[in-house]
């Protein structure tokens, strides 16, 4: 039943609402483009210029290296710190190191986000690595307890202990069958995760605190032109499109997926 | 329940201290100290040195937090190092705005998304259900600044029928005021609660117990709201404790725009300009409340459907 | 940052004298309409958060300096181009020397009902000049003040002597931070000054409030109450906007486009206004080349540089601080553009193809605009500009020890003092580290000068050799936009830190 409605919005939407911004992010820079230098919000060719009489067009292709890469870094990085704890911690039959693993996490979890990543942004302004991995770090505890409790989830199964009962290595079981259930929900939670990241690395140069004001990034292109929006809205608005369809893009695909598991979830507990 | 408790309170103690400290580290970590913030061309570099050890930056870093800690423990937050002024009135002046912008969220927010979760939860797979949950999928992604920016341009720039700002206005008089800033904050969140809402009443729906009750001809309404909407609200209230970080997130960008001078202004204005006891006092003060919300969240959790488990 | 002395500067049409030039849409001041007294005039400045003081010696920010200006006065003020104007002191004589100098103080009240009298002002010095405040910023400016031979002569009479001559005394007194208080006076919290509004009440970082003083002694404001309210660029044009204020300060040049289509706001701009530049340090390599500096000065596009950076609203500089101010040398010819002789400074130099830095950060609206600009024009003549930006809280102390060149503007103050602060070997400021002891003996003696005239002539040679070899490289002088609602009457078009800027008790609501 669900899957017949979702099958009508075709996944070639939400495919191609990603793939715009991400190719545009990606192949951008390449794109050999005669852009003379005008005035301040001059409209008229192609999608006139902003606020620096520089060329939108133009900005809109180089903008979006910063404005994806430092999110999906930012997550690359997270899955890769906190889901190696995570699965370390899940898997280990020693209680104390899944203690010392998980515990100081717990303790981290109430540092506002906000401050952490405002502290960095001030004081390593304009600094795109510093940004992307304070992003990372804010997202480790919260990945790492994912991953674990997905991790956990598995490993009580009785498929488990099905293996174990078959003398499979450990090895084997933890990345044959522990790691590959995580899977899923992983694939599930990437997609808000990443939606999420591009938020808040967007918020962050919006609010003037992350990168340099004449970075062509889409979210500073949007926080430096808004002031212009009623004389050259195109300054605003492409910037502002690129943004929604990504985060829009994948917050579809993540619905997908978070339907997907959870019917193999459904199924696994049926039988 | 009370070993539960203890462990809970200690570790919440724990959390605290380390907050404490990480939150001194970082802006330690900071270029610069306020003597330096205050190192305006209007002031010598020989008046910003002797300025420096009035207010005591000149003494190691270490002594100055133990010096602080103490003061906590005795409930005393310290001074601003920039206006002189007690931190704890800082904290009371900008936590008001703040609150005033949440509460008035959630009173829209929590209504919204529990009609609107029940709604497409009892419909499951309807035609109500996929427009509302295509909507509010769609407006989840739409980031805030983006929201704001399309909605100030169209209700006050263009049409002029809201304010966009709240400097020269006057909250209990021109309530207006909290329409953008409320609408903007409204979009994610009513789109998150509303999705858990939805899965919970599905799920509360398809339970044993309601199945039974179904069959035992309980009318439908108040099978609906005896005994499936308590369950339904269960991951409502987690997704609210839960998204509350992310949900400062937004203030601080809703603050910004709109001008609001509340919590994460004050925050973000502590961290610029260096003045180390006011960033303490928020953060801690926030901690405090993030602790306090998810204790919160738990007991009415248990409250709503009384499973220990739930306190895990 | 010192936002009012570092943002503003200011260019004076050729006459000197009238300056104000009212743009925009909707009827300017009609001479017709009489002043109606009454209402609620509020007013929206940059805002500083907790930075913000009620205390009228400690005040840096431009939303601290219309504070105080409502409540308090100072013994003289600045005119529209920067030349001291009386003001509690009604006149002023010095001695031959310029070294003890008479002041004749105004029949004027404190809103406690207390006459102003010489005491006040030998307290108020005195409050200043405490060493035990650091903070009080016209410290270091007062410091030639002997305050031990500082005497009352008699009730409205005081003579005050200086530790060195100084012709430019009165221009001291004028500058931020030198409010007379009540003799006395201690807690800040509770303002007592002669000026044209009555302290109501007061939140750091968010409002004043004030009424109308009736005692006034240039007769009571037109205005009832007077709210100045602090705020953002764009907290401010939205708030004007809206009606939710009348009068909004500091604006930006595209906020000035939008709003001239409008119907609802009023531009009010003073020409040609802060000082924008280039700052090379001329000890530090490739700078301490006087040829390279002479180069990169005429690689600049200034043209270019107002269009986009000022929008247009602006004037093209000419590597000198002050456009239009008092003792302003009009006279010389205007730096052009010239890539071809400055490609061959460079060659010659050895620094074609070489890479350079310049140090710029977010501290101030247009900085990194204007070096990213720069950086391109530069690369004309081959040679490579790297752009570095740096924490916008620490920019202007950074400043002084790092890079090789930089941004840098700097808002309105008298001529003179723009160089004690900034050009000479024991400036504070002095972040070109143009130190060069035959200018400071120069200037010295140009100071001494009592003969105003004479006194222009020395300073017209001083800034000649500034323009042609020191490091400053003033490529724009940015107007100074005001909005108004279009029911504010009587606002001025100064530049800031002078008398009529931000002053509210001669502007009516019609």
């Amino acid at each position: 039943m669900i899957a017949s409605w979702r099958a009508r919005t075709p996944l070639a939407v939400s495919v191609v609402l990603v793939l715009i911004p991400l190719l545009v992010a990606v192949f951008g820079p390449f794109v050999p483009l005669e852009a003379k230098p005008g005035l301040p919000y001059e409209s008229g060719v192609r999608l006139g210029t902003d606020g620096l009489g520089r060329d939108v067009v133009q900005l809109l292709l180089v903008g979006g290296r910063t404005a994806l890469g430092m999110a999906v870094g930012a997550v690359a990085i997270a899955y890769l710190v906190g889901g190696t704890i995570g699965l370390v911690a899940a898997s280990t039959r020693h209680r104390w190191v899944d203690e010392v693993l998980i515990r100081p996490l717990d303790v981290l979890l109430p540092l506002p986000s906000l401050l952490v990543i405002s502290v960095v942004a001030v004081g390593w302004r304009a600094s795109p690595p510093a940004i992307t991995l304070t992003v990372a770090m804010v997202n480790v505890p919260t990945v790492a307890r994912l991953v674990r409790a997905a991790a956990l989830d598995a490993a009580s199964g009785p498929v488990v202990e099905a293996l174990r009962m078959q003398r499979e290595s450990w090895v084997a079981i933890q990345v044959g069958y522990v790691g590959r259930s995580v899977l899923g929900p992983v694939a599930a939670d990437l997609g808000t995760r990443i939606t999420l990241a591009v938020f808040l690395v967007a918020s962050v140069n919006f609010l003037g605190l992350g990168l340099s004001p004449t970075a062509p990034d889409w979210a500073v292109s949007v926080s430096r032109n808004r002031e212009g929006v009623l004389l050259q809205p195109w300054a605003v608005v492409a910037p502002a499109l690129m943004l929604v369809a990504f985060t829009l893009g994948f917050n579809l695909l993540a619905d997908r997926l978070v339907h997907r598991s959870r019917r193999t979830a459904t199924e696994v507990v049926d039988r | 329940m009370r070993s539960y408790a203890a462990q809970r309170a200690a570790l919440a103690v724990i959390q605290l201290a380390v907050l404490s400290i990480l939150v001194f580290l970082l802006t330690a970590l900071l270029p610069g100290d306020a003597a330096d913030m205050r190192f305006t061309e209007t002031l010598t570099p020989d008046q910003v040195a002797r300025l420096r050890s009035q207010l005591g930056l000149d003494e190691p870093a270490i002594e100055r937090f133990t010096h602080w800690f103490g003061n906590v423990l005795t409930g005393d937050l310290g001074t601003s190092l920039i206006s002189g002024g007690s931190v704890a009135d800082i904290v009371k002046a900008s936590v008001g705005a703040t609150l005033v912008l949440t509460l008035a969220t959630l009173a829209v927010v929590v209504p919204l998304a529990v009609v609107l979760g029940l709604v497409m939860g009892t419909r499951e797979n309807g035609r109500l259900d996929r427009v509302i949950t295509s909507i509010t999928l769609a407006l989840s992604a739409i980031p805030d600044f983006v929201i704001a920016v399309v909605l100030i341009t169209l209700f006050s720039l263009k049409l002029g029928w809201l304010p966009a700002t709240w400097v020269g206005g006057d909250l209990p008089a021109n309530p207006a005021l909290l329409v953008l800033p409320v609408a903007v904050l409204l979009g994610r969140t009513v789109c998150l609660l509303s999705r858990q809402v939805r899965a919970g009443t599905i799920n509360a729906l398809n339970a044993e117990y309601v199945v039974q009750a179904r069959r035992l001809g309980v009318p439908r309404r108040q099978l609906l709201l005896r005994h499936v909407l308590p369950n339904a609200a269960v991951p409502g209230v987690q997704e609210l404790a839960r998204t509350g970080d992310t949900l400062l997130g937004g203030v601080l960008v809703v603050e910004a725009i709109f001008a609001i001078p509340g919590f994460a202004t004050a925050l973000v204005d502590g961290v610029e300009t260096r003045d180390v006891p006011v960033v303490q006092g928020l953060t801690l003060v926030l901690a405090v409340a993030a602790l306090l919300i998810n204790l919160a969240a738990d007991l009415v959790c248990n409250r709503l459907v009384p499973r220990t488990e739930l306190l895990r | 940052m010192s936002e009012a002395l570092n943002r503003r500067g200011f260019l004076c049409l050729a006459s000197g004298l009238a300056v104000a030039a009212v743009s925009g849409c909707g009827s300017a001041d009609s001479p017709a309409a009489a002043p109606k007294s009454g209402g609620r005039l509020r007013a929206v400045f940059a805002g500083g958060g907790a930075k913000e003081v009620l205390d009228p010696h400690l005040q840096s920010l431009f939303v601290d300096i219309a504070r105080h200006k409502a409540l308090y006065e100072k013994l003289v003020e600045l005119g529209p181009d920067l030349k001291p104007v009386p003001r509690l002191a009604a006149k002023w004589e010095p001695d031959a020397q310029a070294t003890t100098w008479r002041f004749t103080l105004r029949d004027a009240t404190f809103h406690d009902g207390k006459p102003l009298t010489s005491q006040d002002v030998l307290y108020s010095l005195a409050r200043i000049a405490d060493p035990n405040a650091p903070e009080r910023v016209a410290q270091s400016s007062l410091a030639a003040l002997d305050l031990r031979r500082c005497k009352a002569i008699d009730k409205r009479t005081v003579e005050l002597t200086l530790a060195a001559p100084n012709a430019e005394f009165p221009a001291l007194l004028a500058g931020i931070g030198t409010q007379i208080v009540r003799d006395g006076f201690k807690n800040p919290s509770e303002p007592n000054g002669t000026g044209a509004f009555r302290f109501t009440s007061f939140e750091a970082g968010r409002s004043m409030v004030a009424t109308r003083f009736e005692d006034y002694w240039d007769g009571p404001a037109k205005i009832e109450e007077l709210q100045i309210l602090s705020a953002d660029a764009e907290a401010r044009a939205n708030a004007v906007q809206g009606g939710q204020a009348e009068y909004a300060n500091e604006m930006t040049a595209t906020f000035a486009r939008t709003a001239e289509a409008g119907r609802t706001v009023k531009i009010v701009a003073a020409k040609g206004s802060t000082t924008q530049a280039f700052v090379m340090k001329v000890d530090r390599p490739p700078f301490d080349n006087p040829d390279v500096r002479l180069a990169f000065k005429l690689l600049a596009d200034r043209q270019r540089l107002v269009d986009v950076v000022l929008a247009g609203r602006g004037a093209v500089g000419n590597d000198l601080f002050g456009k239009g101010f008092q003792y302003y040398p009009a006279d010389l010819p205007q730096r052009e553009r010239d890539v071809d002789q400055a490609k061959a400074l460079l060659k010659k130099a050895g620094l074609i193809g070489k890479e350079v830095e310049i140090f710029t950060s977010d501290a101030s609206a247009g900085f990194v605009e204007a070096a990213t600009l720069f950086a391109e024009q530069v690369a004309e003549a081959g040679v490579k500009l790297k752009v570095t930006t740096g924490s916008a809280q620490t920019y202007a102390k950074d400043l002084l020890t790092k890079g090789v060149i930089g941004s840098h503007r700097s808002g309105a103050m008298p001529i003179p003092q723009y160089i004690t602060d900034r050009l000479l070997t024991k400036s504070p400021f002095n972040v070109t580290h143009w130190r060069r002891a035959a200018f400071d003996a120069a200037f010295a003696a140009a100071q001494v000068q009592t003969d105003e005239a004479a006194r222009a002539a020395k300073y017209a040679v001083l800034q000649k050799t500034l323009r042609d070899d020191g490091g400053i490289l003033a490529w724009g002088h940015p107007d100074f936009l005001v909005a108004i609602s279009s029911r504010v009457q009587g606002v001025q078009a100064v530049p800031p830190n002078t008398l009529d800027s931000g002053r509210f008790d001669k502007v009516w609501l019609a």
